[in-house]
Parts: structure tokens; sequence; C-alpha cells
């Protein structure tokens, strides 16, 4: 959208330029917005072909994960920038629930055997997963309880649930609430693919019968702790969902014409582009800030909320206004826009609303007690 | 007071940087300044910066050091340093209250990036030492009684004279400082002929020159810190003309952009004024209401945010110079003014205290701050001027109709 300043400030490395040269050319090709609704119109997943490029020669999901398991021990700002490209065209499929949730999980979990079990595979592009926790992110509303290393419940809203090779799923057992992991493939599993109000993704309700499952690592802690890495990678794919609707919307206002001029020159068009502009750049700015700071640090999970809740709150006003600023041409389904707001709209529930993530932000700032 | 030498290079990472200002400082500020500011003891910093004889001293200091201009060239005092390092340094002095007041801003902010855009060496020499040992204060003379957001149609006249000098009639008007101010930022019209934006010529102006009135103007928050000007046949010399002749609005572009860009503060995430409001919030049990709880919380994340759009713009501007962009955080700043302004006066143990008050009393500071919340979306170009500006510059949307733009300026109001 900005001509002289597209490059974020913080891809700064030649290298970290070209991987996002790389995947943006190769999604450009493979998979442009105009496939995006595959997922809901044609019941189709994703593009395997496009998902090997991604995983095994480009190593999208081993990104974050060290290289003695497989992956290129890379940081948050490289994955951050791939899923912003994604993004960008409104890419679904295995990308966000493997590289964005559950391989934050796994490293977060600190469970050593499970990561050298698990996270090889994933990194090296032949295991999907993703992962089955309340959409509240609230321990309290975890439906699924282990008992004798088997699970049993239900999780209403998961990611790629009815495809992921490894589901990680949060149950409540005698220690409290923590992650398994569940072959997708497992007796007792039963998958539903859902219909989806984000046409670009799939998802599915799991509902589980004495499954037989693995115990990983630590509590919700852990889980909360991934839950930040995601919140900032959604972040990102939020930023890149923004600055296309932003341009389009932009080349819209400088092309389409009425009472003799583009419509752009009106300012009541012209004032609302800007504002979208201003909170794409805010959006960008706080999302490559959170993806610069180091996970664990107190001051990540702040950057990680306050991205988040920006974001959040941004893309999905700059998809109505991108609906609005298109006119009756917006408001059809033939075109892109209500695509984003319909991921938008379920981006904002998704990892918890603004709403819920400002009280969880609340005592942060107050220094007390929650 | 000891000499320990202070060497900042452009190459020094951030963390250097810091910490050579940090042990400049352990050297050069007074201890008792040193005290207050670290037990923040606001009461005893307000003293020490009401003390003009002190303030004077260590602005010399700090003039001599060149922190008080890290961006500066290293000829003309400064270290050189980008936008990023020039960033760091301000915030180790800020720790200290040891920085430039705000009102310094037109000077160092602005005068000092149009004078080393556009001076001559011998203006440079002139103008560029005092003002880093803070020995002048400065005034922008750009807005007109009829030249508001248009400010392209301002009306002052400039004409020269035989002797070489030029006169200069007018009035301009929502000018900071200026009946304290030395120097003025001065756009005058120096070929009524030329359309507007081409008939203008840039001068700094000696505010002592006879003929100037400076007038102050009460604002709505009932102080009087910005005035109406008088320039009665004010004799300025050619040698205080900015830039070319005609090439005004050039040279005033400069300045303006400078100022969009200084507004929205130093180039770091931390505590703001919104932490402020929180702890207060908490502190009066306000914090326990949770819809005001949550406007709170909001304001928060809109502060951080713009704190990371500043860090961004001047990681990415590097040396560079300012851009559009900085429109961007000028529009998100004006309304988290407002926002703040506003919630400033909700969280108080008693709200009615914002209110009214004591007859003997002063104003309390949070009503004082919401009465001034409106500042930033007016000052240093509107915030619609602002929306303007991102759309045509940033997302290439035509341009504003002027049926003025391209008639001499003397055929205006005639279309």
């Amino acid at each position: 959208v900005f001509a002289e300043q597209s490059a974020p400030v913080f891809d700064r490395t030649p290298e970290q330029r070209a991987l996002r040269e790389v995947v943006r050319a190769l999604l450009a090709d493979r998979a442009p917005v105009s496939r995006a609704r595959e997922p809901a119109e044609h019941g189709r997943r994703h593009d395997p072909e496009l998902w090997a490029v991604l995983a095994a020669d480009i190593g999208v999901p081993g990104l974050l994960v060290p290289e003695h398991l497989g992956g290129s021990g890379a940081g948050l700002t490289e994955l951050a920038a791939v899923v912003e490209e994604a993004g960008r065209v409104l890419l679904g499929g295995p990308l966000f629930p493997t590289a964005g949730l559950a391989v934050p999980a796994l490293l977060a979990s600190g469970d050593d055997e499970a990561c050298a079990d698990l996270l090889p595979g994933i990194a090296g592009g032949t295991t999907t997963a993703t992962l089955a926790v309340p959409t509240t992110w609230r321990a309290d509303d975890v439906a699924v309880t282990a008992d004798d290393g088997t699970l049993t419940g239900t999780c209403p809203l998961v990611l790629d649930g009815a495809d992921a090779d490894l589901v990680l799923v949060a149950a409540r057992g005698t220690a409290g609430v923590r992650l398994y992991a569940v072959d997708g493939a497992a007796a007792g599993l039963r998958r539903e693919p859902l219909a989806t109000l984000d046409l670009t993704r799939t998802m599915a309700h799991l509902a589980l019968d004495r499954v037989p499952a693995r115990a990983i690592g630590a509590g919700w802690d852990a889980v909360l702790a991934a839950r930040d890495v995601a919140a900032v990678l959604m972040a990102a794919e939020q930023v890149g969902g923004m600055d296309a609707a932003v341009a389009a919307t932009a080349e819209h206002a400088r092309t389409r014409r009425q009472f003799g001029r583009p419509v752009g020159a009106f300012q009541g068009v012209k004032h609302r582009l800007a504002d979208m502009a201003v909170r794409l750049e805010l959006a960008r700015s706080a999302t490559e800030w959170a993806a610069w700071q180091r996970p664990g640090a107190p001051e990540f999970r702040v950057g990680a909320l306050v991205a988040r809740i920006h974001a959040s709150e941004a893309y999905l006003q700059t998809a109505m206004d991108m609906v609005q600023l298109h006119g009756g041409t917006g408001f059809t389904w033939e075109h892109d826009a209500h695509l984003h707001v319909r991921r938008a709209r379920a981006d904002h529930a998704l990892l918890g609303t603004p709403a819920a993530l400002r009280a969880e932000l609340a005592p942060l700032i107050a220094g007390v007690a929650a | 007071m000891s000499t320990t030498e202070l060497i900042i290079t452009p190459d020094l990472d951030e963390a250097g940087i810091a910490a050579a200002v940090d042990a400049w400082l352990l050297a050069h500020l007074p201890d008792d300044w040193r005290a207050a500011a670290e037990a923040g003891d606001r009461a005893a910093v307000g003293t020490l910066l009401a003390d003009e004889a002190r303030t004077t001293d260590w602005f010399t200091t700090l003039g001599e050091s060149g922190l008080a201009t890290p961006s500066w060239p290293v000829e003309h005092g400064g270290f050189g340093l980008p936008a990023s390092g020039a960033g760091v340094v301000v915030e180790r002095l800020q720790r200290y209250r040891a920085e430039r007041p705000e009102r310094d801003f037109v000077g160092l902010a602005l005068a000092g990036a149009t004078i080393l855009e556009w001076g001559t060496d011998e203006q440079k020499q002139r103008y560029l030492p005092p003002l880093r040992r803070g020995q002048e204060l400065w005034c922008q003379l750009f807005s007109e009684p009829g030249a508001g957001s248009d400010l392209a149609g301002l009306a002052t006249r400039a004409v020269p004279r035989d002797d070489g000098t030029w006169l200069v009639t007018g009035q301009k008007v929502w000018s900071s400082y200026a009946h304290l101010a030395d120097v003025g930022l001065l756009m005058a019209r120096t070929d009524p002929t030329a359309p507007k934006h081409r008939g203008i010529t840039y001068f700094l102006l000696d505010m002592r020159s006879p003929g100037v009135t400076a007038r102050p103007l009460r604002q709505m928050t009932g102080d009087a810190e910005f005035n109406e000007v008088f320039l009665d046949d004010v004799v300025v010399p050619d040698t205080a003309r900015l830039g070319p002749v005609g090439q005004g609005w050039a040279v005033a572009i400069s300045t303006l952009m400078a100022e969009r860009n200084g507004l929205s503060g130093r180039p770091a995430v931390g505590p703001g004024e919104s932490d402020r409001l929180v702890a207060a919030a908490v502190a009066s049990g306000a914090w326990d209401d949770p819809l005001l709880r949550d406007r709170l919380v909001a304001a928060f994340v809109a502060e951080r945010v713009l704190q990371t759009a500043t860090v961004h713009s001047f990681a990415r501007a590097g040396s560079g110079a300012p851009t559009a962009e900085g429109s961007i955080r000028k529009l998100s700043l004006a309304a988290l003014t407002e926002t703040l302004g506003e919630l400033g006066t909700e969280i108080g143990a008693d709200p009615a205290a914002a209110l009214a008050w004591p007859a003997d009393g002063p104003i309390p500071p949070a009503t004082h701050a919401f009465l001034a919340s409106k500042t930033y979306s007016i000052a240093g170009g509107t915030s619609e001027i602002q929306r303007n500006i991102i759309a045509e510059r940033l997302l290439g949307l035509p341009k504003e109709p002027d049926p003025e733009a391209a008639l001499p300026f003397s055929e205006r109001g005639r279309t």
C-alpha cells in the first residue's frame, strides 16, 4: 500500500526479505485471492502441492523449530512475515493451525520428549497439526476430560480439525488442564466438518470417546504462552488481509468514476480510506514490535495482546469499510470484500475477543492482582 | 564538574548511545537535579525547572555537549545521528528531565531542520549555535486570519526595497510564544502576480524589529501562550531570507514535515499518559468500574500502538527526510489526546472535582488537560488536512480541487 515504505522495518536482513519475497511470489502464483473461497465452495481443504512447497521446500512450519528438531530455528519475525503474506491472499489450510498454533504449543510445553517425537515430522512437512482449545481460551470452558490415557468430550470449533494429522487437545485430568496429543486417525475421534462464516478456512467439531492420547508437558499456563505467540501471528495475518483490503479499495477509489470524477476525489471516501490506512500502519507497527520481543518476557504478553486487540478491531472495521467503499459491487457474493469481512469477524473471536483480551490486559497494566 | 568525554558516532548502537549519554549525565547533571528526577519528586523538579538561572546554565552545558541537537551534523555541534539514535538521546535526557522544554520545539525541531536544509553557511553560523545552547526562543509566523488550512493563501506582503532590504506588512496568528520569542519563522508573499504557492518567500524574522507587535490570545484553556502578531512596515534584511525568493513554500514544507514528525513523541514503547491515568484510577477506585476500566485499557492499547508506530517510523526513516507518513501518527495522536483528556476528568475519587473547584484555587490539571485535548487535532494542520495528505500522498487519491491554485494570487476570490 505504501509504495516507498512497504518493507517493514524489522525485516532487516537480506534473508528475511528474501523469504518474504519468495512466499509472496509463490502465493500470488498458486494461491491468488480468487482461489481463497475454495475451502467452502468446493470442500477443498487446501492445495497439497502448494503445501508441499511451503512446508517441505521453504520450511515454513519449521521456522520456529530448533535446528536439532529438524527446523531452521529462525524467529517469530520470519514466521510473522510469511503469515502476513498468507493473510494477504486469505490463505486457509494447514499453515496457520500447524505453524501458528501447534508448533508454539509444543515449544511452550517444555516437554522435550514430545517435542523430539512430534516436531521433526511437522518441521519436515509430513505432519499437519492443530490445536483444540475452547475459542474463549479459558481453562474453565474445556469440555474434554482425560482419564487413564484416553480423552472423552467435545471440542466445538477446531481449525483444520477434520483433516489435521495431529490434534493437540486441551483436556482436564486429575492434575488440571493440559494438552494431549491425539492422532487424527485415532479410534473414537469423530470429526465433523462445519459450515463456516469464514469461507477461507475449514473448521470442524470434534467429539472424543475414549480416544487414546499422550499427555504433553506443562499445564494451562503453557497453553496461554503459546496463545501469545499465536496472537502475534494472527495479528500479522490480519495485517496482510488489511493491506490487501486497503490496496484494493484505494485502487477502486482511484478508478471508479461518478459525477465525472474518481470517487476517491470525494472527502467522504477519501477520509474513510485515510482512516483505513492509519489503522493498517498502526497494526503493522504494533505487530512487528510484538514479533520483535522475546517470547516469554513480560513485555511479550503485553505487546502480543496490544497488537492483537488493535489488529482484530482494525481488520473488522477495514473489511466493513472495504464493502462500503465498493458500494453495491462490494455487497455481492462474487466480490472478494465479503471474504475479508467473514475472516475478520471470525478472527475477531478466535484466540479471544478484543474485549476479553482487554480484560486480561487490565490486571497486567494496573499492577494489581486479577 | 568532571570533563567526561562524550564520544557518540552514528555507528554506535542504541545501547552504546544510551550508555554514553548516561555516563555524561552522571558527570554533568547537578546532583540535586539528578536526585529529584530519580526520586520522581515532581515538586522538586518543577522548582528546578522554574529557576531560570539554573536552566540557562544547564542548557548551555547541554548545548555545548551536542546532546541538545543529536541529529545535527558534527560541524554544527551535533552527532549526525539518525532519527533512531537521536531518539535514544532524547529518551535518556527525559529520564532526568534534562531535555529542552516543549517551547523550544519550534526552534530545535522546526527551525533547526529547516535552516540545516536551506540555510547559507552564514545563516547556519548565525542561528544554529544559539539555538543549540537555548539562547534564543523561536516562534512560527505561518497562519493568518485568512490563511488557516489553506496556508498558501497567506496575504502578508514582503516588498523589496532599493537598499536590498524587505518591507514586511501583515498579520499572523496562532503563534505560540511569539510574545517571548527572539526569532520567528516567517512566510510572506513577495510576488502577488504568481500563483499562490509560487509567490512566497521564507524569512527568519528578528522579533525585536521595530513594527513587530505580539498580542497574546486567550485560548479555550484559559492560558495565553499563543499570539496574534502584527507586522507593520517591518524592515527585514535580505540576509534573513531563507532559501530563494519565491521558493518559500518549498522551504515551509520542510518545516511542516518536521512538525508532523516531531509531534508524536519520542520513539520508545513504554509507560505513557495512559499508564498515569490507570494508576490514578486504581488509586481513586475508579478502576473498579468495569466500563471505565475497559475504556482505560483501550486507551492504553491505543497509546502503545502509537508508540510502536513512532519507533517503526524512526527506524524506517533512518537519517532520511521525513515523509507524509508522519501524518498518520499526527492524526492518531490527535484522537488519542482527546480520549485521554476525556478519561482524565472521569477517574478522580470525586469526578465532580473536575467540574468545580475552590474559587481561589487553580484549575485542576485534569480539567486543563481535557480543555487542551483539542490542540493536536487543529495545531500543525487539522485532522481533516492530515487525512487529505494521507489519502493523496500515500494512497494516490486525487488532490483536493483548488480553483485558485493556478491563478495569480492577486486575482484570487474572483472565481
